[in-house]
């Protein structure tokens, strides 16, 4: 078990060990470039398998089978969805301001990538072990915004701009309690650094302590990835599809690869916070558990995306300005009060 | 009262995520269509007697038809083709038709590529009709 | 309205719109997200059926009646066969009359179904569209089964019903009243009783009583606003006096009372077929008429209670076979009025829901 546990690590040590000095430039730029394709490896494939997740779940709750033409019971749909995106005709409308909107796609996918880099897979199975890990996450990831907002405008249409617009409006006002739901986890461990919040969790997740937090942090989070019900930015059917009305082809795909992407960092950090990582029951490795973990926020996730419908903009302000930020700031002091009381009895606890 | 009703939706989409599939799988299960099912018109060129009725009650002016004289002062079938393109399937005319010689049918499967195929010659259509719909054209 | 330094623009939604249902445009003007005017284009689907009419015999006319409202294509069948009787003073048999109603209220429950369901997808709710839909096809099974299409059926004759019910029919019927209950509690835990939905739709486009009175709402957009009115009641053509049935009125005259109601209206219409049910006599569906329909010289005018509103049939013959004209006056066509009227400082998205709750088809308006 522990050599299935550690099998990436070591795959890690074994090819650093092929150079003379295992910690030379050469070394850590090869893992590095190794890191950077299994992560966009990653992100692709998660990505593409999501999306035809999200239409097998839409169709199961609606009792109906959905994809079922390609392989068993249609699960090699993505593929044929990927070969078809590739495969399109690239357009642009006339009047579109080109660098912004052919730039706006790559941007979002890079960023996301970008927030990939920090999520620790598994113990050591980090590929930028950075100390101010979800510091850093949480800065990157509030970038995307602009992406959207780039492509709304770019589009040159009205109803792209107005996806825009709600983009910025919506995804920087939930930015707020999403980081303060995160905070109460950090002061707890004292501790920015992914890797260790989760070494803390080795006892108690997380949700045990926070559940407050950790229902915050999810509502923020669906609306942070744009799903529905917090959906406004896409609004098939008030704005036809937002930012990404006139994109096509690769290009749209490559905003839903981002938004899938998104799903499962968001995922990831959630598990990562609140669910206690890579910890689980010894019978299956440390990587595997971090895995289910995600596919259990996911499927949390789309059960609430097929049930609800969308909220309405000034709503969707309320709540976040007035219900969840009030929350958030009451969990952060109750966390504090918990921790003063705390340590009346133990001097110092964490990281 | 804030979330009850959330709830009460969550429970009844997780009921249904687990519950039976409705979907029909078209194209390897074909539906099991009621007798009554007005999807597409044959004829039986023997039955005819060229009276003409269908033409007079059609709405939409689909069905064309001519017939001769034979040797016995009798009015014969000589061509009889549907316009099926304009046809609105309302069964005027199998209704009008006194010797049965025009009725309804349940192929469904009538989409083709160029207009002129919907120029449907009936009696051609009646000789191949044991031939399976698709390869009609 | 307009602050210093932004400035008002118009966005074209429709004809090809996800949420217009069908071919509906309206230009809509915006103040950011706030909808200052809407104006109505309609006309994208006019076949000019009123001169149609004209150019056919009474009995060809009855299958392009299907095409009116397509979602309930029975009711509109109703309004001119009944018409066309009125005028030529035909008696049609019970049997054939319980049938009608049959029908007609089927055709009322599956235009509801199709209404709540789509009202649902305009907020995004695509669950609850898979829900109506999926019992609508129960019905639409029905209809296929008796009268051999889904939705135009063509099934009424002047005199009578084409075809009597095929044996398998009636239990289905029944099988299909006895789970409505079900049906409905569902539609309601998802739907209805979400409060997310009823954030959507509470309090959102009010149209007042007076203001739906004086724009001639007709059908459950006008019941939603605090008017008992129905065709069916006030004015009972058929055998609907024969039935026991309350006519719904709700008083919050919003979105979500347009919607609503119209779930209120299917439990009535069940009431009224399980009273069809079991009153329904054995016996000839269809009159004794000529072969040949030739009205004497005369004017007609008989007004039914569509899904949609009230529709009426003003028909005027000149003693040929042929109509010398007809008007029809159809509830979703009026009803199109009242969306620039309410739909002021209202945001883009309850312009989608308010469209929804106005219940418009397009075959109706357009004619």
């Amino acid at each position: 078990m522990d050599a299935l546990n550690n099998v990436f690590v070591n795959i890690a040590a074994y090819i650093r060990g092929l150079f003379a000095d295992s910690h030379s430039l050469s070394a850590d730029l090869t893992i590095n470039i190794i890191v950077f394709l299994m992560l966009f490896l990653i992100m692709v494939v998660a990505a593409l398998f999501l999306s035809l997740v999200e239409r097998k779940f839409a169709h199961w709750v609606s009792q109906r089978s959905g994809p079922n033409r390609l392989g068993p019971h249609g699960w090699f749909q993505f593929i044929a969805d990927a070969v078809k995106m590739l495969g399109k005709e690239d357009i642009y409308p006339a009047n579109v301001d080109l660098f912004l909107f052919k730039i706006a796609p790559m941007m979002l996918v890079g960023i996301t990538l970008m927030a990939f880099g920090v999520i620790p897979f598994g113990k050591g199975m980090v590929a930028i072990n950075l100390d101010l890990g979800i510091f850093y996450f949480l800065a990157v990831s509030s970038i995307s915004t602009l992406a959207l907002l780039m492509a709304g405008w770019a589009s040159n249409n009205k109803f792209s701009l107005l996806g825009g617009f709600r983009a910025v409006a919506q995804m920087i006002s939930y930015e707020i309690p999403l980081l303060f739901s995160l905070l109460g986890v950090i002061m707890i461990t004292q501790t920015f650094n992914l890797s260790s919040i989760i070494e803390a969790q080795k006892t108690i997740p997380f949700i045990f302590l926070q559940p407050l937090a950790f229902l915050i942090y999810l509502i923020a989070g669906i609306a942070e990835t744009n799903r529905a019900p917090f959906d406004q930015v896409q609004g098939e059917q008030e704005i036809v599809a937002g930012p990404f009305t006139e994109y096509s082809g690769l290009r749209w795909g490559l905003f839903m690869l981002a938004e899938y992407g998104n799903v499962v960092a968001t995922s990831a950090i959630a598990v990562s916070m609140f669910l206690g990582g890579w910890y689980g029951p010894g019978f299956l490795p440390g990587w595997l558990w971090f895995i289910l973990k995600i596919w259990l926020v996911i499927f949390i996730m789309m059960w609430v995306r097929w049930t609800f419908v969308r909220m309405r903009v000034d709503h969707l302000m309320h709540f976040a300005w007035k219900i969840l930020l009030p929350l958030s700031l009451a969990n952060i002091f109750l966390t504090g009060l918990g921790i003063y009381i705390y340590q009346l009895f133990i001097p110092r606890i964490g990281g | 009262m804030f979330g009850n009703g959330l709830i009460k939706g969550l429970r009844i989409t997780l009921k249904r995520f687990y519950g039976p599939n409705l979907t029909e799988y078209y194209p390897e299960v074909k539906p099991n269509l009621p007798p009554r099912t007005r999807s597409s018109m044959a004829l039986e060129p023997e039955k005819c007697i060229s009276c003409g009725l269908c033409v007079n009650i059609c709405p939409n002016q689909v069905i064309n038809l001519t017939s001769e004289k034979d040797g016995n002062n009798k009015r014969v079938l000589k061509t009889y083709h549907m316009n099926i393109g304009r046809c609105l399937l309302c069964g005027l005319c199998t209704q009008s038709c006194p010797t049965g010689a025009l009725r309804l049918s349940q192929e469904f499967e009538n989409a083709v590529y160029h207009r002129e195929e919907l120029l449907w010659d009936m009696i051609a259509r009646s000789k191949r009709s044991n031939k399976p719909s698709g390869e009609e054209g | 309205m307009i602050i210093d330094g932004t400035q008002e623009y118009s966005v074209n939604m429709g004809p090809q719109h996800p949420s217009t249902h069908g071919v509906f445009r309206m230009v809509v003007h915006l103040d950011g997200e706030v909808v200052t005017n809407v104006e109505p284009k309609i006309g994208y689907l006019h076949r000019g059926l009123e001169k149609m009419a004209e150019s056919r015999t009474y009995n060809q006319f009855v299958p392009y009646t299907d095409r009116l409202d397509y979602l309930a294509g029975p009711h509109n069948s109703l309004g001119y066969v009944q018409a066309v009787e009125k005028l030529m003073g035909i008696e049609v048999p019970e049997r054939a009359e319980y049938l009608r109603v049959i029908f007609a209220e089927l055709g009322r429950v599956a235009s509801h179904l199709f209404m709540i369901a789509s009202g649902s997808l305009d907020i995004c709710g695509w669950t609850p569209w898979s829900y109506c839909t999926r019992d609508r096809e129960r019905i639409l099974d029905l209809f296929e089964m008796t009268a051999g299409n889904r939705m135009t059926l063509n099934y009424f004759r002047i005199g009578g019903v084409s075809h009597d019910v095929p044996d398998e029919f009636m239990p289905a019927l029944k099988s299909f009243l006895d789970d409505m209950p079900e049906m409905i509690e569902e539609y309601y835990g998802i739907f209805f009783g979400n409060e997310i939905a009823q954030s959507r739709m509470k309090s959102v486009g009010i149209l007042p009583k007076e203001l739906a009175e004086n724009l001639l709402i007709t059908g459950a957009n006008l019941r939603a606003s605090g008017v008992q009115y129905d065709v069916r009641k006030a004015e009972p053509y058929g055998i609907y006096n024969r039935f026991n049935f309350n006519v719904p009125v709700l008083y919050g005259c919003d979105t979500y009372d347009r919607h609503f109601i119209r779930l209120l209206e299917i439990q009535e219409s069940r009431k009224i077929l399980q009273q069809a049910l079991r009153d329904i006599p054995e016996g000839p569906v269809v009159a004794k008429v000529p072969k040949v329909i030739k009205p004497q010289v005369g004017k007609v005018y008989h007004r039914v209670e569509n899904p949609k509103g009230e529709m009426g049939w003003y028909i005027v013959s000149n003693g040929t076979t042929k109509p010398a004209r007809v008007r029809i006056r159809t509830g979703a066509f009026v009803n199109v009025q009242m969306l620039p009227a309410i739909v002021t400082g209202w945001k883009i998205q309850d312009l989608v829901t308010i469209f929804a709750s106005m219940d418009l088809v397009l075959g109706e308006v357009d004619k």
